[in-house]
């Protein structure tokens, strides 16, 4: 039994072999660009919205509203970054119920990746907000001893942020193809249900994490120094 | 469990692209036609609210016109009546005027026609009349009416001898023209009845055809006269003052 899809080749490119993880990702990717660009390609102010149009912006504006609540300000750079994680992660979660398809976020390497993402992206976006010394200030507040624990406290984010995700989507499979084994007929579906509720649920998660992340880093008090956690 | 981390950098940088990839085709367009309807719409709110105040603001115009109009509806007809029995009475009026005013002139010209009619008349009766006379009289003259005029002429004279005198003056000679030669014992008398008038003055007599029959003495800067004419002069004179044209004068000096 393989618990990571990193380690099934899906097929060789020049010599670097394209593994699951990727070769998922890459499907994700054309799949979300392909549908975005199918339903924008006729924008125009004149033109009634359609149906499919209408769902883009009401799952645009619930990201954009969400980010609006947690940082107080509207912010299209983390817009970009924050609702681009929701819809990767969650469209990965969901394409579970694809019989066949291993999703990317139940690979260490995939979570890890995003997980690094946030890591490099909050300071980023810190640095943009406060300027580097500004930025750099906050990892000796309140007292300049606090800064090995602050330091520790960033890298301890990301690593749960990877871990959590990972253990949730990859638990999820692993239990379905345990249950698949011993009860074949009704439990799996129970259990596919029950992970695309998780799914969808550490998308939302993890996405508002990494904006809140955002938001302690570029608000414009110094940051609070008790964080939002997940469950 | 592990991590391969050329898979983790293969990850991240698939992230990007997907950032970037979802940056383009659904965040922009997305977020740029909400705007550009959000723009819109609120345009379109703007002018209704703009419209709405606008029919607000007519409609109580026109409420208040309304009300305005009823209110004063009855003054307007009673200032309508008002106006319209003043220029009935007024037209009565001018229309009454007017036929006063043309009985008036209808009446005036009538009575200047009959002015007319009654003067023309009366000047025809009397030039008629004088004419008569006038041949009466010049043929009656023709044996008395000179010596009837010197003897009347030394009479009025001698009546009037000291206003004769002083308008003689220093003249030496008294001029008498007729229009017929004076007969001898007219001439005789005329110079007896002059002398003691105007002593010292010579008479020269002179005949002008031109004149009317009688006497006429013109001494220094006076001239005296007592011819038939200045009498049909003095009765047209009458005739006219009495039928009212104007300007008739009389000769003050006539007899």
């Amino acid at each position: 039994m393989q618990l990571s899809p990193d380690e099934t080749v899906v097929f060789t490119l020049g010599g670097f072999s394209v593994n699951a993880t990727i070769a998922g990702t890459w499907a994700i990717m054309v799949l979300l660009t392909g549908v975005s660009a199918l339903i924008t390609r006729n924008l125009r102010a004149d033109v009634p919205p359609s149906r499919w149009r209408t769902a883009l912006e009401v799952i645009v504006t619930v990201i954009n509203g969400q980010i609006a609540e947690i940082t107080q300000r509207r912010d299209s750079r983390v817009l970009y970054f924050a609702g681009t994680l929701f819809l990767f992660i969650i469209t990965a979660n969901l394409l579970t119920v694809v019989p066949g398809f291993e999703p990317p976020t139940a690979s260490l390497s995939t979570t890890a990746a995003l997980a690094l993402s946030v890591l490099i992206a909050v300071p980023l976006f810190g640095i943009g907000s406060r300027g580097l010394g500004g930025y750099l200030k906050t990892y000796v507040e309140p007292s300049p001893i606090m800064l090995p624990f602050n330091i520790i406290g960033e890298v301890s984010r990301g690593v749960s942020l990877a871990i959590r995700l990972y253990g949730n989507i990859m638990s999820g499979a692993v239990i379905a193809a345990i249950l698949l084994g011993v009860a074949p007929f009704f439990f799996p579906v129970v259990m596919d249900m029950l992970g695309l509720l998780t799914g969808v649920i550490q998308a939302y998660i993890f996405a508002i994490l990494a904006t809140v992340y955002i938001a302690s880093a570029t608000a414009e008090p110094p940051p609070s120094t008790t964080r939002k956690d997940a469950p | 469990m592990s991590i391969d981390w050329i898979t983790v950098a293969a990850q991240i940088a698939n992230f990007l692209v997907l950032i970037w990839l979802l940056k383009r085709f659904l965040y922009r367009p997305i977020l740029d036609g909400i705007a550009a309807r959000e723009a819109e719409i609120a345009a379109r709110m703007g002018e209704a609210a703009e419209i709405r105040r606008e029919s607000e603001a007519r409609a109580a115009e026109h409420e208040a016109e309304i009300a305005k109009l009823r209110a004063s509806r009855a003054d307007i007809l009673h200032e309508a009546r008002q106006a319209a029995e003043a220029e009935r009475a007024a037209v009565l009026a001018e229309t009454r005027d007017m036929l006063a005013r043309a009985r008036v002139e209808r009446e005036a010209e009538r009575a200047e026609e009959a002015r007319r009619f009654t003067a023309e008349l009366n000047r025809e009766g009397a030039e008629a009349i004088l004419a008569l006379a006038r041949k009466a009289v010049t043929d009656l003259a023709d044996e008395t009416l000179e010596r009837r005029i010197v003897a009347h002429a030394v009479a009025q004279l001698a009546r009037s001898r000291d206003e004769v005198a002083a308008a003689a003056g220093d003249s030496s000679e008294a001029v008498v023209l007729t229009r017929d030669p004076l007969p001898e014992e007219a001439t005789a008398r005329l110079r007896e009845g002059l002398a003691p008038i105007l002593p010292g003055v010579t008479l020269r007599f002179e005949i002008d055809p031109t004149l009317s029959p009688g006497l006429s003495l013109r001494v220094g800067g006076a001239q005296v006269g007592w011819t038939v004419a200045d009498y049909f002069d003095g009765l047209e004179a009458l005739l006219e003052d009495r039928i009212g044209r104007p300007g008739g004068a009389t000769k003050s000096d006539a007899a």
